[in-house]
């Protein structure tokens, strides 16, 4: 085997509730420094494969690594490479924006003052006086931000984000795509979920599930081209049909 | 040190609920306060009825003895002979005392008429203390004729009250009403915790989080545990200088015993956290159990009362030992050599509490 290992690697993966299969035996990697989008409707099994990924979910069949580290074998060492951004934000509404930057770079084990230094940063961007209001009371849009602030806190390499532009305006999403982008060009690896097709644009690769299967893979323009679709939409409702789903 | 940021955090939610904070620290006052005047197992004003158809002096005498005690509140009065059951029916009395003249024995050496006393007994509790208390009067009344003959009863037992010489039932109520509100705060604050997480979705990222699951757990218990502490506090207070109940015992034990106690009762609360899905469900299951709690506890009723079948719940509630060591340390002033037996049984509860929400609390996140 030659070169790094994929930054994640899913392996027939599956997960069942009962009797439902939420996720069926899906297989896909994540490259370094790569973006990759993971499309679908609600309820096509994104958030319950990186739920997985994450070990926030047991694994019904298959296996997860991330950066070549076993996920069931080494939940440790993966929880210090991941940053996980879940679709609520994951913030608490009562805590002012920096009073979270506070807690969770202190449960991530960060000093006050490094905490305070990462804090500052976020300050140039976002005035102070928000960043000092309620979290229940600042607009969707820094709400994301902060919440993309936190969860990159403790510098996980690789970051999952969970339906990160759902419920915040075309605008705020233009730029969370752009800080997404700088992200990777720093290095990181992201894993994003989205629901909103026109987004496949943003991403290196995509991969699109439907019904907890993973439909169609690959480089955006390179899929429209093959399958002869003009539109990310268009190639969504032909995947489906291919195979065989309605 | 990651345990703190929790607890801070904790502490930061509950303070920005204004609302929450009334409840919490002015609430129990005013509760203690009112359900001190309102759980009372003293029986006093009872709405009686008479009927004197004796139209006797002793009969009078009698009648002027309930009229003047504060047992009592005579509400009708009659000298004829009628249907006296409505009075009942329509709960205008509790009570119609009848007197009649066709029991006055002019050979007798002392003359009494014939006494009925009919009792509403709906209330069945009220109404045996209410008939206790009117043959009481009759009987000071005899005593006190056979006294001016020179006469006595041949033998008698006198009661002597100790711990409680004044029978004031708040002094048996108010620290139990302590534990109870122990219960009530720590309950619902803590049951509603780790569900707001799930709700609010924060709950992954704690778990993803460097923070271990007992970290987790413990950051959700130790603010409460805190807060509960001092709201016990804050009731022993009111009801030593409010009440004036002597607190006779160590508060060394007490502390020792409710600390103990939280153990439990905050294990309980993280379990129903756990198990439900959504704060309502938290709430109902946390009103169920405080329900059950309170019934099984011995604070309203003796826990000797409760069916054997059913005893086993009480002895399973924690509640339960925490009311008796209360009230042994306060009004008897009993050092651990006289309740260790419930304090281990109450150890025995938490610990197993603890264990098995812990359980829990682990197949929840590795679900």
């Amino acid at each position: 085997m030659s070169g790094p290992p994929p930054a994640i690697a899913v392996r027939s993966l599956s997960k069942n509730f009962g009797r439902f299969p939420a996720v069926r035996d899906i297989s896909f990697d994540v490259g370094r420094e790569e973006i990759v989008g993971f499309l679908g409707p609600n309820g096509a099994g994104k958030t319950t494969t990186i739920k997985m990924i994450t070990g926030l979910l047991k694994i019904t069949s298959g296996t997860v690594w991330i950066d070549g580290l076993d996920s069931r074998e080494h939940p440790a060492a993966i929880k210090r490479k991941l940053g996980y951004m879940s679709q609520k934000f994951s913030l608490y509404p009562l805590l002012t924006a920096l009073e979270n930057i506070e807690f969770f770079g202190g449960i991530s084990g960060l000093a006050p003052a490094q905490v305070r230094r990462q804090a500052a940063r976020l300050q140039e961007e976002v005035s102070p006086v928000i960043l000092r209001q309620k979290v229940q009371d600042i607009p969707p849009g820094i709400r994301q931000k902060v919440a993309l602030f936190v969860c990159l806190l403790p510098g996980p390499e690789i970051i999952l984000l969970d339906e990160p532009t759902s419920g915040v305006d075309p605008e705020a999403r233009r730029r969370f795509w752009g800080e997404i982008y700088g992200l990777k060009t720093g290095g990181k690896t992201l894993l994003v979920s989205t629901h909103n097709l026109d987004e496949a644009e943003y991403c290196d690769r995509i991969l699109i599930i439907h019904n907890g299967v993973i439909v169609a893979e690959g480089e955006p323009g390179e899929l429209l081209r093959i399958r002869k679709q003009a539109t990310i939409e268009d190639l969504f409702q032909a995947a489906i049909r291919d195979h065989g789903q309605d | 040190m990651k345990l703190f940021y929790l607890i801070k955090k904790e502490l930061i939610e509950i303070v920005r609920q204004k609302e929450l904070l009334v409840l919490m620290f002015v609430g129990p006052v005013i509760q203690i306060i009112v359900l001190g005047y309102v759980i009372s197992s003293d029986v006093r004003h009872v709405p009686v009825g008479v009927v004197d158809l004796s139209r006797g002096r002793t009969a009078a005498r009698i009648i002027q003895r309930v009229r003047q005690s504060p047992l009592f509140d005579v509400r009708y009065e009659s000298g004829r002979s009628e249907d006296y059951l409505h009075l009942l029916k329509k709960g205008e009395v509790k009570a119609v005392l009848v007197f009649r003249d066709a029991a006055e024995r002019p050979r007798a050496p002392l003359h009494y008429p014939e006494v009925q006393i009919l009792m509403d007994g709906v209330d069945s509790n009220t109404s045996m203390i209410a008939a206790g208390y009117f043959n009481g009067v009759v009987r000071d009344y005899i005593l006190d004729d056979m006294k001016k003959l020179g006469r006595g009863l041949p033998l008698t037992a006198r009661a002597t009250f100790r711990f409680n010489p004044q029978l004031r039932s708040i002094n048996y109520m108010g620290p139990g009403i302590v534990a109870i509100l122990l219960t009530i705060i720590t309950m619902f604050l803590t049951s509603a915790s780790l569900v707001r997480e799930k709700e609010q979705q924060t709950m992954d990222t704690l778990l993803i989080s460097r923070l271990s699951p007992l970290e987790i757990y413990v950051g959700k218990a130790l603010p409460t545990a805190l807060i509960g502490m001092i709201d016990m506090l804050i009731g022993l207070l009111v009801v030593v200088l409010w009440f004036r109940i002597p607190f006779r015992g160590s508060i060394f034990y007490l502390f020792l015993a409710c600390l103990v106690y939280l153990a439990a009762i905050l294990s309980y609360a993280l379990l129903i956290s756990v198990l439900s899905s959504t704060s309502q469900q938290a709430m109902f299951f946390s009103w169920f159990s405080l329900v059950l709690f309170l019934l099984m506890s011995g604070f309203l009723t003796p826990v000797e009362n409760i069916p054997p079948v059913l005893r086993l719940l009480a002895d399973i509630n924690p509640l339960r030992y925490l009311v008796r060591i209360i009230r042994e340390i306060f009004l008897k002033g009993n050092g651990i050599a006289y309740f260790w037996k419930d304090l281990m049984a109450l150890a025995a509860i938490s610990l197993a509490l603890v264990s098995l929400s812990l359980l829990r609390f682990k197949r929840f996140i590795s679900k």
